[in-house]
């Protein structure tokens, strides 16, 4: 039986494959770097150009990037996508269906093999590469499978499993991680496999198998998770990973939901539902963020955004605000934040000195009312 | 300080600015000690080393002018300079003097009979400078406002007035009868009643002590060092005080915005400040929506754009962070009484043409010092068609013009919108009999769109010299524009259109209130359908803050109040200001483009 990633390159694992992607994707994060090698496209109708990091623009440079990444859409006749929210999900709502191969400059590109698609995480000079011949080569790695079973406890959510999972798994060196989880829902099995590859896997996808032989985790063990911040970008794969439990009581300034790991519908609905009856604490400053333009309407029109509004929240635009150097939500010296953005790295939110710390939703929620982990 | 004495007299012309004061590039010379010896270098370089202690400055009109830099009245003061004698002073140069520890006395005539190193001869209770032998009448100097200069300067005065066991001032409140006496401008009419005085004029200064102060979240932290020299424990009336963090919240600067979010939170927690807006929306838009700024009252909050409330007849101007300590402190404030320019307003606003129009028309014909520490006051049909919004637009940007203040008379929209008796602030209104130093009588049938071009908010244009300019990003919000109406004649305008391509289209509502209304009612729906990115409530990027700063050569066309080199991105960026409806107009086509095409 072929695994994932053999059937979706066409070829057993260790062997070297060419094939040729249905999307590339260049943004305003760190992609559009590939922009200033590309001297042209080979498929322009499979390259999109997505507007969704600093939205809205934080810093001149920032604006200056737009420029670039416009002009270069319009030069080769590629799409451009702005105010759509993040680009991931976009991609998964609008774009992706089951079978295609995605590539993207990003670590969370494995967010796709949820819908049965393929995401792949290239660098800047491949990602260019890829962009101009059309083509990716790669030898088609091994997998490694995971079960998660059972079901999660109350106030514990898919993010803290898929934490725990990395905990567990460490490193996971380049290989596919194929999932049996028959008790979670699209959208959790989207924050799994986007979460996947945080310390080193190559991608990740769903198994709707139960596989003889792999790592196990059973779910409703799983206790609130929480990564802590590391010295840089570099070290990200590297930053400790614990219970939530350790740091009760540490004094938080600012909270943030958003992104696919806090910011669509589901995740939006379950953290209304929390602050029913609550009051936000003095002094704690909670941002919430939208996934996607999709996202936003939609909780507009349940009530929910306005029901952030009445709390005291601030609501961002959508978009990927996990790293805001400088934009709303962005934090001051030896300030602490918890959020659901996946960047935990000295200066990802602010100032180099001020710490952040990634969790569930339902933690950043409790944190809001006691201003404390 | 004596109430008579004599200088030396040090002579300048007319608009000396606060750079031929002390130049920009000494501006960052650490202390005023070491500043001091730069004073006119450009124009007397002698006068840094040769002033004496109580020489006395007599220039022509506009003294001060240029830019808000404390400093050339801290340099001056320095420099051992305790009063000055002008035709006229600019504006926040005359309140910096003032609190430095300066006597500023207005006088036309000496001028003409003096020269630099004669002696003039100032009584102050006399009201009058001579030189000569001839004397010339200066206006009134009350007692309070004398005893700041006398003690060196209002921090220096507040330290001394707690000292000895604050006084505070006793004010005998006008009738009603007395507030409708005919023949006073309204700001003069609004001064008096709050100062308990039955007759007032221009020039006269006056001690008010003011219904409502508000602080922002810009000032925060300076006010915590200035309230920390002082030394206050408490101040005089908390339940009069609101703070409202709406420039630096959401926090954007990485460096600098916690600390000012963490100061409101000190101040209110220090002086038993209730009245807490963090996150709520922007400073001015809050004061009119929880009806702090009230028709027939005083407001000052340390802001510019504080002129907004003037929409609903409140008098209402911005002050200095040591003032605010001050007042804070003592619950007093001298104005000046301003001058006044009557504004008719004639005819109906056509569709498609907004209060906007009409402010930035008004600006682009009395330019930027137009309004000179004057009091705009605005009458006619089509201002009292205004809708309570629309007013607040126009006396927001009033200040646009250098103006005290920006006055609407009240009727029954303002008693209604503060679900007040009529009865109670109709004397908020034009009187025939008042003095107004001139009217403007503009039609609106005929105003076309107005753009407001680079870089100048009174470098103005109809919207046919500037038709098909391309933008690259459009902004609708601020305190100027931001209101309800603004979100709905832009979501009319965009209902079921595109944005341009590439051009980012950002919107931003005033405040929470409008904010849920706008989603109420779809409109933030529409916005986002059609390729717009909504931010939470905020002064964002009318300040320069990072809600879609822009790069080289990049076009802004926005709804707020100021277009100067470099607020809105970088000194190469490119902004211009209209009305809601051209902003929208514009964002669909992504070229300047007039809404009444489109309506």
């Amino acid at each position: 039986m072929s695994t994932f990633i053999e059937t979706m390159l066409g070829a057993a694992a260790g062997s070297v494959v060419t094939v040729e992607p249905d999307y590339i994707v260049i943004n305003d994060g760190g992609c559009h770097a590939a922009v200033d090698d590309i001297a042209a496209v080979a498929a322009p109708e499979k390259v999109l150009v997505i507007y969704d990091h600093d939205v809205p623009t934080g810093r001149p440079e920032a604006a200056a990037v737009l420029r670039k990444n416009l002009a270069f859409a319009e030069k080769f006749g590629c799409r451009y996508i702005q105010a759509e929210g993040i680009g991931y999900q976009y991609m998964v709502n609008e774009v992706v269906k089951a079978g295609d191969i995605i590539i993207v400059g990003g670590l969370h590109s494995s967010i796709y093999g949820a819908v049965g698609a393929l995401g792949i995480n290239v660098s800047i000079p491949e990602l260019a590469r890829v962009t101009e011949t059309g083509r990716y080569s790669v030898v088609v790695p091994e997998t490694k499978y995971a079960t998660l079973a059972g079901n999660l406890p109350a106030g514990v959510s898919v993010m803290d499993a898929a934490l725990a999972f990395l905990q567990m798994a460490g490193d996971l060196k380049k290989t596919a991680v194929e999932f049996y989880c028959p008790t979670l829902d699209q959208h959790q099995k989207q924050v799994l496999c986007s979460m996947a590859c945080i310390t080193g896997a190559y991608t990740a996808g769903i198994t709707l198998e139960e596989p003889a032989e792999a790592l196990h985790l059973d779910l409703s063990q799983v206790t609130p998770m929480v990564m802590m911040p590391c010295e840089s970008a570099a070290a990200q794969a590297q930053a400790a990973i614990c219970e939530r439990a350790g740091l009760a009581g540490m004094e938080l300034q600012a909270g943030q939901i958003g992104g696919y790991t806090g910011g669509t519908i589901e995740e939006l609905r379950k953290a209304a539902a929390y602050l029913e009856g609550k009051e936000l604490a003095l002094g704690f400053r909670l941002t919430v963020c939208p996934a996607t333009s999709r996202d936003y309407i939609q909780a507009m029109e349940e009530g929910i955004i306005t029901r952030f509004i009445d709390y005291g929240a601030q609501i961002s635009a959508a978009g990927d605000h996990s790293i805001v150097i400088q934009g709303a939500g962005a934090m001051g010296p030896k300030e602490r934040l918890i959020t659901t953005g996946l960047y935990t790295f000295a200066g990802a939110m602010g100032c180099e000195d001020a710490e952040v710390y990634t969790a569930s939703a339902e933690s950043v929620m409790a944190a809001s009312v006691s201003k404390r982990i | 300080m004596d109430k008579k004495f004599s200088g030396k007299i040090w002579k300048f012309g007319d608009d000396i600015d606060t750079d031929t004061i002390i130049p920009g590039k000494r501006g960052t010379i650490p202390t005023i000690e070491e500043m001091k010896k730069y004073a006119f270098e450009l124009l007397k370089p002698e006068f840094g080393s040769t002033v004496q202690a109580g020489d006395i400055l007599v220039a022509g009109t506009n003294f001060g002018c240029g830019s808000s830099r404390e400093q050339a009245a801290t340099v001056l003061s320095y420099n051992g300079v305790r009063c000055i004698i002008a035709k006229s002073y600019a504006r926040i140069f005359f309140r910096n003097a003032f609190n430095s520890g300066i006597l500023l006395l207005q006088c036309d005539g000496i001028q003409e009979v003096c020269a630099g190193g004669d002696i003039v001869t100032v009584d102050v209770d006399g009201q009058t400078v001579s030189v000569g032998g001839k004397s010339f009448p200066v206006g009134v100097i009350p007692e309070n406002l004398f005893h700041i200069v006398a003690n060196g300067g209002l921090i220096e005065d507040t330290k001394k007035r707690i000292a000895e066991g604050l006084v505070k001032l006793e004010v005998q409140p006008l009738t009603m009868e007395q507030c409708r006496k005919p023949g006073y401008t309204m700001a003069e009419k609004l001064l008096k009643k709050n100062a308990g005085k039955e007759h007032v004029e221009p020039g006269d200064i006056v001690i008010t002590k003011p219904d409502m102060f508000m602080i922002h979240d810009i000032y925060t932290t300076y006010l915590v060092d200035t309230m920390n020299k002082i030394g206050a424990d408490v101040i005089d009336d908390p339940d009069k005080v609101t703070i409202i963090w709406d420039h630096c919240m959401p926090t954007a600067v990485a460096k600098n915005d916690s600390a000012h979010y963490d100061a409101g939170l000190e101040l209110a927690q220090r002086y038993g400040i209730k009245k807490l807006h963090i996150g709520e929306g922007i400073c001015h838009s809050i004061m009119h929506e929880a009806r702090y700024a009230k028709p027939g009252e005083i407001a000052t909050a340390t802001d510019s754009h504080t002129t907004t409330y003037g929409g609903a007849g409140n008098f209402c101007s911005g002050i200095g962070t040591a003032e605010m300590a001050a007042a804070l402190i003592t619950g007093e404030l001298w104005f000046k009484v301003p001058e006044a320019i009557k504004i008719v307003l004639n005819g109906h606003l056509p569709d498609g043409i907004m209060s906007k129009d009409v402010i930035l028309k008004i600006l682009g014909d009395i330019k930027a010092d137009g309004g000179q520490y004057k009091s705009l006051e605005f009458t006619g049909e089509a201002a009292h068609e205004m809708s309570m919004d629309q007013r607040f637009t126009v006396a927001n940007m009033a200040l646009e013009a250098g103006a005290k203040c920006g006055l609407f008379e009240v009727d029954e929209k303002t008693a209604q919108y503060y679900d007040m008796p009529l009865s109670e602030i109709d004397w908020v209104c034009i009187d025939e009999e008042a003095k107004y130093e001139k009217v403007l009588t503009y039609h609106v049938n005929e105003l076309e769109p107005q753009l407001s071009c680079p870089q100048g908010v009174d470098n103005v244009h109809p919207i046919q010299e500037v038709l098909g300019t391309r933008m690259d990003e459009v902004y609708l919000g601020s305190c100027t524009n931001g209101s309800l109406e603004d979100m709905a004649i832009a979501a009319k305008i965009l209902a079921g259109k595109k944005v341009a391509k590439g051009l980012r289209f950002i919107v931003v509502p005033a405040t929470n209130r409008v904010f849920r209304e706008a989603i109420r009612l779809g409109y933030i729906k529409t916005f986002i359908e059609a390729g717009g990115v909504i931010s939470h409530p905020c002064c964002g990027l009318c300040c320069g803050m990072p809600y879609g700063l822009m790069t080289d050569d990049e076009r802004i066309l926005s709804t707020a109040n100021r277009n100067f080199i470099g607020r809105q991105g970088t000194q190469k960026t490119l902004s211009y200001l209209c009305s809601p409806a051209v902003a929208a107009a514009t964002a669909i086509t992504g070229a300047v483009t007039d809404p009444r095409d489109l309506l």
